[in-house]
């Protein structure tokens, strides 16, 4: 609201973060000056000096999770921004702020310290121009090979026509693809394939049916969702832009990241009324999304016509009926707004209620049909046991979280770990599995279904309980919001894939002057080679399904 | 024309030497006889065996042609929870009409690089292959064209043909996927073709011929009484052990779930078909469901008593079609339910399990038969 307010604490109580203080008594003379951004202290480092201070911050301090790379240009140079956070509680973060001049935008990569930062940087390069030496691979991400400049730096011409001709776009499947020497075969697996979920583009090198080497190719759907959003007012016109980017059914997931983010940024309150509601209907939305990651994968393992696909559409659909009670919509939601939900729940409430009680009631029966057709059934567990194992230390290094994470081992719910909304009131746990492979994914989704389910149980009864006169749907917020000049935030949700961060950089205005999605399926699907190297196509396959990737989330 | 017909029929002697079983008269000799044409010498046989084979080869393709666009459509919907095509004529069935004149008029897309004759013939020999098979089996209500002595070995040697259809359709495409797809379906065949045989092999020691007419009548025999109701020796009751070997050989024979690995759609786009589009497409897809008829005429011939049933013999054809449907509709059933296997696992289950349980089979059979005379 008031600028002043934006400089105090943010609503939900952080954890005692480690000190400016005493980082720079760690790093020593790689810090050059602090900075204060909303969620975390954050230090600003030498360019040469990124690896030795992620490494020990890693190692020394338990910064273990490189949860996003923001890359920026403000007028006198470029900064590059990596948000630490651990794994054993994220509420625990820094930033550490890399300052690189306007003429020589180079700094140091952090790829060797954090595996994560290899596609971070490479789309920062690719957007914003920054260029990190000694990475391994620094070529574009999201955009064509053949680009014209970097589209969110300063002097970037949005009207300089981007021709590429035919011949100069590289053609894929052009050229010497083919490795006498080693016998193997280069395979381009989509971006027009039956299971790649989207417009996912995997280049494979095969030996005879295994697996040698993937390299996952995105950016077929870049929208310029974070353009978009920073040309957008914060009050009304960013929020239908989440549901844009997941959207097979997480929207109001993707709402509450954006909303979590301004709200902390502007110090906006939310009525306990709205946070239940909110909290329904977001555990509605991770329920039709798991729905159809378990229909999905039952496609690619089990073949198409398979009955499991069909059941999970069948459970999303009763689902979806609910939330297009609830918000007018079956995919583009609209539903939150900052400080609250657009409205109550439909009239008459009883008859609302009664029906998602229906929906919730018929749910464990409908679990036993999957663990009949996909989990006991032997054929599937020679599938899927034991195959695409991602080890609990890969996982942290490439950043993964959500299910992909928690099928590892990796006990890290931002549901629990950084409560917002009404989840620490209720009682749910946080599943998972410890062997990481194929199956263990789908066990966790599986079971977080009924988790969610307990969930959105609970909200109703306190829904059906409230009292009529605290129905309040929405704080005040103001009608232009314009938080303070060089607030800068990077907040988080437990999204229906795993962590979806939002990073905003307040200008004063009432639009973002840098608006960074933090994607969980981006990181998730990075650590597609290491799951997927040395394994049968089938299994690659396989894995491709089980990190439930959502191109749109992923090229945003 | 009638009269000379009618003049030939009764100049001529009646049909030729009563076999001792049932499908005493084939189907060609038997037109010859309605029809006249025996009368017109050896033209006249042709052209009646011709007439047989395109009856039994319309018949064949009318079924391929409601089970693919129709009854397939409506067996998986009943397993996943829809309803399927209901909007053209009742419960859909002119959607066989919508989906013929669909496929027919796509346009034929072929690759550039695609090896040329090879590339055609492949959707021809897919096809062809599943329908000549069907020449030496006895379908009951005297449909029958033909019964070789070594009428068993016949429909395995032309069904297999079929595995050359597919390796030029994967190579000659020209495309990764189909080569995957064809190199898998070699993969695939060889290891299950030779289960497959070794356990008709069984069979034939216990019928002791090759002969597939000999092989239904031989099952006609009452097994045992209960009640008064007399159970027939159908193999399958004989040998149950026989018969879900046969049956699991079988369905990857044709390639279906939980050994679609050859053209495994989520893995490798379509296998050997990727690149087949409009007519050709067609015959591929005919030569599929061919296959599984096909395999369950074998299965309905050597374990299910062939045509056999209650009522009168004249509804032999209708048992007989009735049993080709309940194979078809398990494949259905396994498609909706059962799990692929990893192509490692094809294999290893072929190689490893099927064949010596195949062989463990054979010699049991061999040793019980041998004991029993």
């Amino acid at each position: 609201m008031t600028s002043d307010s934006t400089l105090e604490s943010p609503p939900t109580e952080r954890a005692d973060s480690i000190g400016a203080a005493e980082l720079e008594a760690l790093l020593g003379d790689a810090v050059l000056d602090r900075d204060d951004h909303e969620n975390a202290p954050a230090i600003v480092i030498r360019p040469d000096a990124v690896q030795d201070v992620l490494a020990t911050l890693r190692d020394e301090a338990g910064f273990d999770h490189c949860a996003c790379v923001t890359a920026q240009e403000y007028p006198d140079r470029f900064e590059t921004i990596y948000h630490l956070q651990s794994y054993a509680d994220p509420t625990r973060e820094v930033s550490v702020v890399v300052p690189t001049p306007t003429d020589e935008p180079r700094s140091e990569s952090a790829t060797p310290v954090f595996e994560t930062a290899n596609w971070h940087e490479r789309e920062a390069y690719d957007l914003v121009g920054i260029e990190y030496e000694g990475h391994p691979d620094l070529r574009r991400i999201l955009l064509p090979e053949t680009w014209q400049g970097h589209p969110l730096s300063r002097d970037y011409d949005q009207e300089q026509p981007q021709v590429v001709t035919l011949s100069e776009h590289a053609n894929p499947i052009a050229g010497d693809e083919h490795d006498t020497a080693s016998d193997t075969m280069f395979l381009n697996i989509g971006p027009h394939h039956p299971s790649t979920h989207g417009v996912l583009h995997v280049k494979a090198v095969l030996d005879g049916e295994t697996v040698v080497d993937v390299d996952p190719d995105i950016g077929y759907i870049h929208r310029c969702e974070e353009q978009m959003c920073q040309q957008s007012t914060y009050r009304h016109q960013i929020m239908p832009y989440p549901d844009r980017w997941d959207w097979v059914s997480s929207g109001l997931l993707n709402e509450w990241a954006y909303a979590r983010a301004a709200e902390d940024l502007a110090d906006i309150a939310v009525p306990d009324y709205a946070q239940v509601i909110r909290t329904m209907g977001a555990e509605l939305s991770r329920l039709a999304s798991h729905f159809i990651a378990v229909g999905t994968y039952a496609l690619d393992i089990v073949g198409e016509f398979c009955a499991a696909f069909q059941y999970g559409i069948r459970d999303r659909e009763l689902v979806l009926d609910a939330l297009e009670e609830l918000t007018g919509q079956r995919m583009m939601f609209n539903y939150f707004r900052l400080g609250g939900v657009a409205w109550d729940l439909p009239e008459p409430r009883e008859e609302f209620i009664a029906g998602v009680r229906d929906i919730l009631d018929s749910f464990p029966a409908k679990i036993d049909e999957y663990h009949d057709l996909l989990v006991t059934n032997e054929i599937f567990q020679r599938r899927c046991v034991d195959t695409g194992v991602l080890e609990p230390e890969a996982a942290k290094d490439y950043g993964c979280t959500g299910p992909v994470a928690r099928g590892s081992g990796i006990d890290y719910d931002l549901r629990r770990d950084d409560p917002y909304g009404y989840y620490p009131h209720l009682e749910w746990d946080v599943v998972t599995e410890p062997d990481g492979d194929n199956f263990a994914r789908l066990l966790v989704r599986l079971r977080e279904i009924e988790e969610s389910a307990k969930i959105v149980e609970q909200c109703l009864d306190l829904l059906a309980e409230w009292p009529e006169d605290e129905r309040t749907l929405q704080s005040n917020v103001p009608r232009t919001l314009k938080p303070a000049a060089d607030a800068e935030l990077y907040r988080a949700v437990e999204g229906a894939k795993g962590e979806l961060g939002i990073y905003i950089r307040a200008d004063g205005t009432d639009t973002p002057a840098r608006f960074k999605i933090r994607s969980p399926c981006f990181s998730n699907l990075s650590a597609l080679p290491e799951i997927a190297r040395g394994e049968y196509v089938a299994d690659l396959i396989a894995a491709i399904g089980s990190l439930d990737c959502i191109m749109g989330e992923v090229d945003r | 024309m009638t009269g000379g017909q009618i003049a030939g029929a009764a100049t001529l002697p009646s049909a030729p030497p009563a076999m001792p079983l049932q499908d005493t008269v084939l189907l060609p000799e038997r037109l010859g006889e309605l029809t006249g044409l025996d009368g017109f010498g050896l033209g006249g046989e042709l052209l009646a065996t011709f007439l047989a084979a395109f009856i039994v080869g319309n018949l064949m393709l009318a079924m391929t042609g409601v089970a693919g666009p129709w009854a397939k459509r409506k067996i998986t919907a009943a397993f996943t929870d829809r309803i399927a095509v209901n909007r053209l004529g009742p419960a859909g069935l002119f959607i066989i009409l919508a989906d013929s004149v669909r496929l027919l008029s796509k346009e034929l897309v072929i690759p550039e690089n695609a090896d040329r004759p090879a590339y055609d013939l492949a959707p021809i020999v897919v096809a062809s292959s599943a329908l000549l098979g069907f020449a030496v089996i006895p379908m009951g209500s005297g449909i029958h064209l033909a019964d070789p002595e070594v009428g068993l070995a016949y429909v395995f040697a032309v069904s297999g043909i079929a595995s050359l259809g597919l390796v030029m359709a994967g190579y000659a495409s020209s495309n990764k996927y189909s080569l995957l797809g064809g190199l898998r379906a070699v993969a695939q065949n060889i290891a299950y073709e030779i289960p497959l045989v070794i356990t008709g092999m069984s069979i034939v020691i216990f019928a002791g011929t090759l002969q597939l007419g000999e092989i239904v009548s031989a099952q006609a025999k009452p097994l045992l009484t209960i009640a008064g109701i007399s159970i027939p020796s159908w193999y399958a009751l004989v040998n149950p052990f026989a018969f879900v070997l046969f049956l699991v050989a079988n369905f990857a024979e044709v390639g279906r779930n939980p050994f679609d690995t050859p053209e495994a759609p989520t893995e490798i786009v379509a296998g050997y078909q990727t690149e087949y589009s409009s007519v050709y497409f067609v015959l591929i897809y005919l030569g599929e469901f061919l296959h599984i008829f096909l395999g369950g005429a074998i299965i309905a011939t050597i374990f299910l008593g062939g045509p056999a049933g209650p009522g009168p013999a004249a509804l032999g054809i209708v048992w007989f079609i009735i049993k080709i449907w309940a194979v078809f509709f398990a494949t259905q059933w396994l498609r909706s339910a059962v799990p692929r296997v990893r192509i490692d696992q094809l294999i290893e289950i072929g190689w490893k399990g099927l064949l010596v349980l195949s062989f463990a089979n054979l010699v049991l059979t061999a040793v019980i038969v041998g004991l029993i005379a």
